[in-house]
């Protein structure tokens, strides 16, 4: 079961989340987004990408394999930091 | 003179002096999978410019093509597997070979009974796919998910199912995600 949770402090209320999630997942109340249908998120964390304000969290995701970080540029970071 | 030498260097290079024998067939990775991150990168960056190039100069018909091409691959690599009818089992024994490249599930919203869903005349399957070579290659790239080459992926799906169902299907895209993909296989 994925437990999302919506900082409501940071959340602007633009919606976009509401609009991108294709299961209905969120819906505004009161200008912020609540998560009302969490039972229908697949974890496909598009909202994560798309919220302007970073106010969603979600636990008990599957995480997915990631190959696509360029491992030079990493290394070039992780010098600098 | 000169050819015999260089034979002489490349026969030490590459050890051919090495015996190899049937039974030496490796079971692990060599190089290990560390040192082929490097060749990982460069086959997706390489996957990943060949798409968009095709993209360029053949417009939509790219997508046909990267279609047909993973509706091939579904159907040869789906011939060895078991004939089976159910729908359902065929998927998760799809999923459970292709582990590793990709990862997917069936899925139903929380209000549905059953994973074959009949809607407005058409019979349906939500998939969700987790992980996913060409999410890999077209994030690594920069390039937008759900471009041709989403479609040999789409190709792929159903010419397995195709293969081991002996029913005819197709792949829709519903939605796209950093961390997953949700597709619609209908059945016909």
């Amino acid at each position: 079961m994925i437990e999302i949770s919506v900082d409501a402090a940071a959340c602007n209320g633009c919606g976009l989340c509401v609009k991108d999630c294709p299961m209905r997942v969120y819906e505004l109340k009161d200008g912020v987004s609540v998560p009302v249908r969490p039972e229908n998120c697949m974890g496909c964390l598009s909202c994560h990408e798309i919220c302007p304000a970073q106010a969603l969290e979600h636990r008990g995701v599957y995480p997915s394999k990631r190959h696509y970080i360029d491992i030079r540029v990493c290394e070039m970071i992780n010098r600098v930091l | 003179m000169m050819t015999e030498m260089t034979v002489d260097e490349m026969n030490r290079q590459f050890k051919t002096g090495t015996v190899f024998r049937a039974e030496d067939v490796p079971m692990s990775c060599s190089p290990s999978a560390k040192d082929m991150e490097q060749t990982l990168h460069g086959v997706m960056k390489m996957n990943g410019l060949i798409i968009k190039s095709l993209e360029e100069i053949a417009g939509r018909g790219a997508n046909a093509v990267t279609y047909r091409a993973g509706k091939k691959f579904g159907h040869e690599v789906a011939k060895y597997f078991r004939k089976n009818e159910d729908i359902e089992e065929a998927l998760r024994e799809l999923s459970y070979i292709l582990h590793g490249q990709y990862t997917f599930e069936l899925w139903k919203p929380e209000d549905k009974e059953n994973y074959v869903v009949t809607e407005n005349g058409e019979t349906f399957i939500y998939l969700v796919f987790h992980d996913c070579i060409v999410r890999q290659t077209l994030r690594r790239n920069g390039m937008e998910q759900g471009g041709p080459l989403c479609q040999t992926l789409y190709g792929y799906v159903v010419g397995a199912i195709e293969e081991i169902t002996g029913r005819r299907a197709k792949l829709e895209i519903v939605h796209t995600g950093p961390n997953a993909c949700l597709k619609k296989l209908i059945l016909k």
